[in-house]
């Protein structure tokens, strides 16, 4: 599905992201671990089009993406929940969904879709008129993971999942990301701090240090393995 | 008195209408385009020509001399300011005050190039027109029709950013604009379409001021001031404020004027803006 | 830019050479030139403290130019002041107008004060259109005595002085507080510099010396519209040679200035008011591609020449 050939990534003068290869597989989904400024949303957001690499290549099911606007991007399939949420906030919650529905395409099925994320997130259709700005965090995450799915993606990137969420909420949403995944075959690259949760949920991943790719594996191993159980689960579990 | 008020709600409404671009696209883009009112200035002149060479009706002619400044200010964007667009917000809407003031300069002289300085107005054959409404009270027939057109486009306006596809995505780029591109919204031929739609909405301001008052090619900086006041009032970016402001404005001008004479005019809308700029920054 | 022993040695012959030059080589066209490039560096130099150094954009400067243009003109020639005082009182009238609209203007954004004073020159020139409708003329008795040389001795001196000050107030702590605040206001505030003191200080900088320059002009002027005072024109050909020639540098003003003064010799006679038009295009094209005026140009050039 995705595929990230050796891109070197700078914000302004400084390199970031060092020769980063990875792959995400079609109907999985994909970890990306590390710890905090090693360059994890950098990356996402080189995939979604916000920053160009300035060396390397990314593949989206074949098609070169990596210099081709973002809105562009979105259009071919990909569609990202930002760190931080990124909602419209004087817009109200019905309005941002209508909103991640934008695409040309997107608005031909946008009343079904909407019915269907209310099926995802019942609390939603509650708070449908409510300015999203106002909602809680854990409401708010799920109206950015909503709002992504409106568009119908081939591929989603979540950044940073865990951010300011109480920790029974971050288990119902990440556990209705893997209902997502597994009804739907959507493909998922995550990016997260939460090594434990993450690597639960997920079915393989990378680990990010310092802008360079360390190691990679099947989840299941990654979380037995002794290095990562050492460097991250320590700091992992909250 | 209310004859007064009258005149003061018709002004106010043409104030509203020529301050609602410049705030939308500072509210939305955050470019200050200084020559907003340069674009009136060419909406009038068009209304002018239009009129003149080709008979037309002056408020018939508000779509063609929207479509016209539609073209103009696309160009202009696409020229200027959309260079501007990748820089912080700062530098941003310190640049685009500049480039609109070069902007003014060139446009308003190639005008008196073309044109020469000389006043112009439009003068259809119901100028002079007026509405008995009651003894003591009429109300100019232009003046009607330009309120009819100032609510004619808030309303439309209003459709547009609250009911429309390309209105929300407005909306939604003005408050997170990367947001707005993961939307898949193209965000830089959103601003584009907006700037000419701000353009759009000046020449429209213009046609009535052609009507209503007079057009030269420099009185853009007339009608930019009191537009300036307006969002100094008002605030950037939402539509209704700016025409109570304007209403506001108009209304308490003429009523002043009533007290102190015209050649106070502007001190009045002076005072007011120095006064609301001390509120606003304590 | 760093200024060498070399530069006050290079400034110390050039302005000799002014000082020298009516007696030797001066026509009335070429004063009169010189006068018009002295008050356009002050008025330059004026623009580019607030605007270049201190970031904070003003569009109003005629309002500042008419206001000591009229005060001098009623100190002086209705009021009989002397020169000496009536310049300097001109100033001063400037900075207090500035303040009315300063004080508050400057506690908020910077668009604020921008579109602000572009109002406030406006509202000036109508309502002075409107108080003053007619023509004034210096009186008599000076149209009798009018000598073109204490004018240009007069706009040479401020001019120099306008420099002078410019440079000490640069090079000093006040200079580096104004970058500070333009350059990242937010990390200037949160590091101590007074933001509101610093704009405030460049705002009587920038009033003060535009209004002397508006009072030199009222001595040199011997008939003026009053409301003309207050056209923009004041305000933006300054603008365009702060910004053509460098705006945030301590020469680009004077550069600029030259180099307007020299194309509107050029075009004055084949375009007339149209070259206006020319400086706008000049002007946008700075804005857009090269903000760092001439003397960035220069710089460029000078290091891919060298190395």
């Amino acid at each position: 599905m995705l595929e990230i050939e050796q891109i070197d990534v700078y914000r302004g003068d400084i390199q970031i992201l060092w020769s980063v290869s990875l792959t995400a597989e079609d109907g999985k989904i994909t970890a990306l671990l590390g710890s905090n400024a090693a360059g994890k949303t950098t990356l996402l957001m080189t995939i979604s089009g916000l920053i160009k690499p300035l060396r390397g290549r990314i593949r989206l099911e074949g098609h070169q993406i990596d210099k081709q606007p973002v809105h562009k991007i979105v259009e071919l399939g990909v569609s990202m929940v930002p760190e931080g949420r990124r909602l419209f906030p004087e817009m109200s919650v019905f309005e941002n969904l209508e909103l991640g529905a934008f695409t040309r395409k997107a608005r031909e099925t946008k009343d079904q879709m909407i019915e269907e994320v209310f099926g995802i997130f019942p609390i939603l259709k509650a708070r449908k008129v409510q300015m999203a700005g106002t909602l809680s965090g854990g409401e708010q995450q799920m109206v950015a993971i909503a709002r992504a799915l409106m568009s119908q993606p081939k591929l989603l990137l979540i950044d940073e999942l865990s951010l300011g969420l109480a920790p029974l909420i971050m288990q119902h949403i990440s556990e209705t990301i893997k209902q997502i995944n597994i009804t739907r075959g959507l493909a998922i690259f995550i990016v997260e701090q939460n090594v434990f949760m993450t690597l639960e949920m997920a079915d393989y991943g990378y680990i990010l240090e310092n802008g360079r790719i360390v190691g990679e594996g099947e989840a299941k191993k990654l979380l037995q393995s002794e290095e990562v159980k050492n460097a991250y689960l320590g700091i992992g579990e909250v | 008195m209310a004859q007064i008020i009258v005149y003061g709600i018709i002004t106010g409404a043409f104030y509203g209408l020529a301050a609602v671009g410049l705030s939308l696209v500072f509210g939305v883009m955050r470019h200050m385009n200084i020559a907003h009112g340069s674009f009136l200035m060419i909406g009038g002149f068009a209304a002018y020509w239009l009129f003149h060479l080709l008979k037309l009706d002056p408020f018939v002619s508000i779509p063609l001399v929207m479509v016209i400044l539609f073209a103009i200010g696309a160009a202009l964007y696409k020229g200027l300011f959309s260079r501007l667009d990748k820089l912080p917000e700062g530098l941003k809407i310190n640049n685009s005050m500049l480039v609109g003031f070069g902007l003014t300069w060139v446009i308003d002289n190639l005008a008196i190039l073309f044109w020469t300085s000389d006043v112009r107005a439009v003068t259809p054959s119901y100028t002079g027109k007026v509405w008995h409404v009651l003894p003591g009270l009429r109300i100019p027939v232009v003046g009607l029709v330009v309120i009819g057109i100032a609510s004619l486009v808030i309303f439309s306006l209003y459709l547009i950013l609250t009911r429309t596809y390309f209105g929300k995505s407005v909306r939604a780029t003005a408050q997170d604009r990367d947001a707005g591109n993961l939307m898949g919204i193209n965000v830089e031929r959103t601003y584009l379409i907006f700037f000419a739609l701000s353009a759009a909405l000046a020449g429209i301001a213009g046609v009535v001021a052609a009507v209503n008052y007079s057009v030269y090619p420099t009185v853009g900086f007339e009608w930019l001031l009191k537009a300036i006041i307006i969002l100094v009032l008002a605030g950037f970016g939402k539509i209704g404020p700016v025409f109570a402001a304007g209403l506001l404005l108009g209304v308490i001008e003429g009523v002043s004027v009533y007290f102190v004479g015209a050649t106070y005019r502007e001190v009045v809308g002076l005072v007011i803006f120095i006064l609301v700029l001390l509120r606003r920054s304590t | 830019m760093e200024y060498s022993k070399r530069g006050f040695v290079i400034s110390g012959i050039a302005i000799l050479l002014l000082i020298l030059f009516p007696l030797v080589a001066g026509t009335q066209h070429t004063l009169n030139l010189f006068i018009v490039l002295f008050i356009t560096v002050i008025l330059a130099q004026s623009w580019n403290i607030l605007g270049g150094y201190a970031g904070q954009i003003s569009l109003g400067n005629a309002a500042f130019f008419g206001v000591g243009a009229l005060s001098f003109h009623f100190l002086a020639w209705r009021g009989g002041l002397p020169l000496y005082l009536a310049l300097p009182a001109g100033g001063v009238t400037a900075v207090i107008l500035a303040s009315l609209i300063g004080i508050p203007a400057l506690r908020l954004k910077g668009v604020y004060f921008a579109i602000g004073s572009l109002a406030f020159a406006e509202a000036l020139r109508i309502t002075v259109g409107n108080l003053f409708p007619l023509t004034v003329y210096i009186p008599t008795a000076q149209i009798v005595s009018y000598g073109l040389l204490p004018r240009y001795y007069l706009a040479l001196m401020v001019a120099v002085i306008t420099q002078v000050v410019a440079y000490c107030m640069i090079k000093s702590k006040i200079g580096l507080a104004m970058m500070a605040i333009r350059d990242d206001s937010e990390a200037a505030d949160t590091s101590g510099v007074h933001l509101f003191k610093y704009k405030f200080v460049a705002l009587v900088f920038s009033s003060f010396f535009s209004g002397l320059a508006g009072g030199i002009f009222a001595y040199y002027q011997d008939s003026i519209v009053p409301a003309f005072l207050f056209t923009p024109q004041w305000t933006f050909e300054p603008l365009v040679a702060a910004a053509v020639g460098g705006a945030g540098t301590l020469l680009g003003p004077m550069i600029g200035s030259v180099f307007l003064i020299i194309l509107t010799e050029l075009f004055a006679l084949t375009l007339g008011k149209a070259y206006l038009i020319i400086f706008g295009a000049i002007f946008i094209f700075v804005v857009l591609f090269f903000p760092g005026g001439l003397i960035e140009a220069s710089e460029r050039i000078r290091k891919s020449i060298f190395g």
